[in-house]
C-alpha cells in the first residue's frame, strides 16, 4: 500500500469513516500482517491448558506457529515451532505432553525448554563444533512474552511496549473475566472453526456493538434463552473503554450491590464469596447502584471476551458463563475463530457444569448467539470485496454530532476507569480503529537476520 | 448414556438392523426438510447429544485424554431451544435457509443392554448457503443408542465423531 493511501485510510478511520474495502483486501491484510501482528501483544494460551509439567500446546500468531510449553520445572516457554536446521515444523500435534520434540525431517531434537539436545552425526557430518556450534542453540524464542491472570501473551516485536503498561486500565476489567477468584481460571477448548469473514469485524463487534444485540440476537430473547438484550435494556448499558480495550455492560436492577448483582446474573453464593474476596473494592463498586455487569469486550487487536447469563434448564435456572476468543486472520476474507470456555478453578462442580452448558448454548461453534453474528460478518466480508466498496465509507460515528462532539456527556457515575457512555454508540469501535491506525501507519521495524550454529548465540 | 454393544453387527436381514437403518434415513429426511419439531419428537426425553472437539495429537497420545471441549453437549432442553429458535422470525443464519443433505451410510447395528440398539453410522452433511460462498462439507461418524418405545424407536444418545479439528463451516446451525 502506498504511504499516501495509508495516510488517507488512517485519517478516515480516526474520523469514524471506514473504507469498506478494509474488510476484504489483500494489501490491507499484508499491512496488518507486517505492521500490526508484527508488533501487537497477542494471546496464545492459558496456563491451565498446560497445567502439568511437560504439557504443551501449539498456537499461532498470524501465520507463525508457536510451541507453548511447560518444562519439567514448571517454567513456561514460547518458541517458534520451526526447526532451525531446515525449517520443518517441529511439533505437528496441537497438544500433548512431551519432554523433547524431535524434528521428523533429520531428527534434530529439542528439549521442551527449546534447547537443542542433539543432532545426528554432529561429528561425522559437521565436524562437531568446528562446523556447527551446538552448545547453547535453541528454538527461536517468541521475541516478547508476558502473562496476566494465567493468560500467556506474546509479541513478535522484541521492543514491544511493557505489557502491563500497555494493558493499562483494562486490567481492572480483565479480572471480571479471568481473575474472578484466587484459584485462577480453567480454560476448556478451544473450539476452532474457519469463517469467511474478516477478523476485524468480530473484534470491533465485541468491543462495543451493543446496538446490534436487540436485532441480530432477537431470536434468543424470543425463545427466552437470554432476556437481557431487549432493546430498552440494552440501551441502559454503559460502554466503557480503557487502555487498548473496550466493552459493553448491562445495567443491573435498581438498588444492586456487588452481591445482589452477582446473584442476579446467577452466581452461586460460594462463587460470590470468592469473588468478593478476590476483587478490589473499586472493582466490586462497578456492580453497586447504579450497577453494571460486564458483558462483551475486546482487547486490541483480536482477543475478545464475553460474559452472559442465559437460562440453562427448563426450570428457569440462570447461569453465567465466560468465553475468551481469538479472531485469528487467515487471509483478507477468512478468520479462524478460537473460542474457549473458562470458569473459576475453585467453582463448585455443579456450577461449572451449568456454566459450560450456558456457553455451549450461546457462544462458540454451535452457540445460538454466535450463529447469527457470523452470518452477518460473512456477508459484510463478501460485500467488501467488490468495486463499489472501494469508495464507500462506512459510518462508524454513532454517538458523535456531525461536528465531532459527543451527543451526550460521559456517564459520571460509572464505577470503572476509562471513558464511559450510557446508551448506544460507536465510541469503542472508533477507539479500536484508532489503535489499528496507530500500528498500520508505522513501518515495521527492520529485524537483523539470525544465523544458528555460526558462533553467535542468538538473543 | 453409554450402553455396551455386544457381539458382531446384526446381519442386514435382521429386522432390528432394518428398523435402525430406516430410523436414521427417516431422521435425515426430517433434517433435510427442516422439520425440526418432528425431529425433536424422535429424541428420548433423556437424550444426550454430544460432539467433542477433535484434537490433533501424536499417535502415542490417546486423543480422548487431551480433549477438553465439545461442539455440542446437549440435553432435551437445549435441543428444544435450538429447534424453537429455528421457528422464530429472527434466526438469520438460516434465513434464507441452507440447502442441506445428510448422506447416511456404513450403518452397523449391535445389540445393546436391555433391548437397546447401538447403531454406528457415517454421515456426510453437504451445506450450501446463498450464492456467494462455497458449500461446506462435514463428515462424521456417529454412535447412537436407540430404544424401543410404544411410539417406535427413539434416540437415547448420540456421540458424534467429527472428522475435522478445525471446522470449515460458518457455524453449527445444523444437526448431525
Amino acid at each position: 500500500m502506498e504511504p499516501d493511501v495509508i495516510d488517507q485510510v488512517t485519517a478516515s478511520v480516526r474520523q469514524g469513516l471506514i473504507p469498506a474495502y478494509l474488510y476484504n483486501d489483500a494489501e490491507v491484510h499484508e499491512l496488518e500482517r507486517s505492521r500490526l501482528f508484527g508488533r501487537a501483544w497477542t494471546f496464545l494460551a492459558h496456563d491451565s491448558e498446560i497445567g502439568h509439567p511437560n504439557d504443551y500446546v501449539v498456537r499461532n500468531i498470524g501465520d507463525d506457529s508457536f510451541l507453548v510449553t511447560r518444562d519439567g520445572d514448571g517454567q513456561i516457554h514460547v518458541m517458534f515451532n520451526m526447526c532451525v536446521h531446515r525449517g520443518m515444523q517441529v511439533c505437528r500435534a496441537e497438544r500433548g505432553n512431551a519432554r523433547t520434540f524431535r524434528c521428523p525431517y533429520h531428527a534434530w531434537t529439542y528439549k521442551n525448554d527449546g534447547q537443542l539436545a542433539g543432532l545426528p552425526f554432529h561429528v561425522d557430518a559437521y565436524g562437531g563444533e568446528d562446523g556447527f556450534i551446538k552448545e547453547g542453540q535453541a528454538l527461536l524464542r517468541a521475541p516478547s512474552v508476558a502473562t496476566r491472570n494465567g493468560m500467556i501473551f506474546a509479541s513478535l516485536d522484541p521492543d514491544a511496549p511493557d505489557f502491563e503498561t500497555w494493558l493499562g486500565d483494562f486490567a481492572f476489567y480483565l479480572d471480571f473475566y479471568t481473575g474472578q477468584t484466587e484459584a485462577g481460571m480453567e480454560f476448556r477448548g478451544p473450539q476452532r472453526w474457519r469463517v469467511e469473514a474478516n477478523w476485524k469485524i468480530g473484534a470491533e463487534n465485541f468491543m462495543g456493538d451493543s446496538y446490534h444485540t436487540p436485532h441480530t440476537h432477537a431470536s434468543v430473547v424470543d425463545i427466552e434463552l437470554f432476556g437481557e438484550p431487549k432493546p430498552y435494556k440494552r440501551k441502559e448499558g454503559v460502554l466503557w473503554n480503557a487502555g487498548p480495550a473496550g466493552g459493553t455492560t448491562y445495567k443491573l436492577p435498581p438498588g444492586s450491590d456487588f452481591r445482589s448483582g452477582l446473584a442476579y446474573v446467577g452466581y452461586p453464593d460460594e462463587m460470590i464469596d470468592r469473588m468478593e474476596h478476590k476483587l478490589s473494592g473499586a472493582q466490586r463498586a462497578l456492580a453497586t447502584e447504579p450497577g453494571f455487569m460486564p458483558s462483551a469486550s475486546t482487547l486490541f487487536p483480536n482477543l475478545s471476551f464475553v460474559h452472559n447469563w442465559p437460562q440453562t434448564d427448563a426450570d428457569g435456572r440462570i447461569t453465567p458463563f465466560i468465553s475468551v476468543r481469538l479472531w485469528q486472520p487467515v487471509g483478507p476474507g477468512e478468520t479462524e475463530v478460537y473460542s474457549w470456555f473458562c470458569v473459576a478453578a475453585d467453582a463448585p462442580d455443579d456450577y461449572k457444569a451449568a456454566s459450560y452448558k450456558a456457553y455451549l448454548m450461546c457462544f462458540g461453534s454451535s452457540g445460538m448467539f454466535e450463529q447469527d453474528d457470523v452470518e452477518n460478518w460473512v456477508s459484510i466480508t463478501t460485500m467488501a470485496k467488490g468495486s463499489m466498496a472501494r469508495n464507500l465509507l462506512l459510518n462508524n460515528r454513532m454517538g458523535l454530532t456531525l461536528d465531532g462532539d459527543p451527543i451526550i456527556d460521559q456517564f459520571a457515575d460509572f464505577g470503572g476507569p476509562g471513558t464511559a457512555y450510557q446508551g448506544f454508540g460507536e465510541h469503542n469501535q472508533r477507539h479500536w480503529f484508532s489503535l489499528w491506525a496507530d500500528l498500520v501507519s508505522q513501518p515495521a521495524p527492520a529485524r537483523e537476520p539470525i544465523a544458528f550454529g555460526m558462533g553467535e548465540t542468538p538473543a | 448414556m453409554s450402553t455396551a454393544r455386544s457381539g458382531a453387527p446384526l446381519p442386514y436381514s435382521d429386522p432390528r438392523h432394518q428398523s435402525a437403518e430406516q430410523f436414521l434415513v427417516e431422521e435425515a429426511h426430517l433434517l433435510d426438510t427442516s422439520d425440526f419439531e418432528a425431529w425433536l419428537g424422535l429424541m428420548h426425553p433423556q437424550i444426550r447429544y454430544r460432539m467433542p472437539v477433535r484434537v490433533t495429537a501424536v499417535k502415542a497420545t490417546n486423543e480422548a485424554e487431551v480433549q477438553t471441549m465439545d461442539h455440542f453437549d446437549e440435553d432435551w432442553y437445549s435441543l428444544s431451544k435450538r429447534v424453537q429458535r429455528f421457528g422464530t422470525d429472527y434466526a438469520w443464519t438460516e434465513d434464507p435457509q441452507s440447502r442441506i443433505r445428510h448422506h447416511v451410510s456404513n450403518v452397523r447395528t449391535f445389540e445393546g443392554d436391555d433391548g437397546e440398539l447401538v447403531v454406528e453410522s457415517a454421515v456426510l452433511l453437504y451445506r450450501s448457503r446463498g450464492d456467494r460462498t462455497a458449500p461446506s462439507l462435514l463428515s462424521a461418524g456417529r454412535r447412537d443408542v436407540l430404544v424401543s418405545t410404544q411410539d417406535g424407536l427413539r434416540l437415547r444418545s448420540r456421540d458424534i465423531e467429527i472428522d475435522e479439528s478445525v471446522l470449515r463451516t460458518q457455524n453449527l446451525a445444523i444437526f448431525l
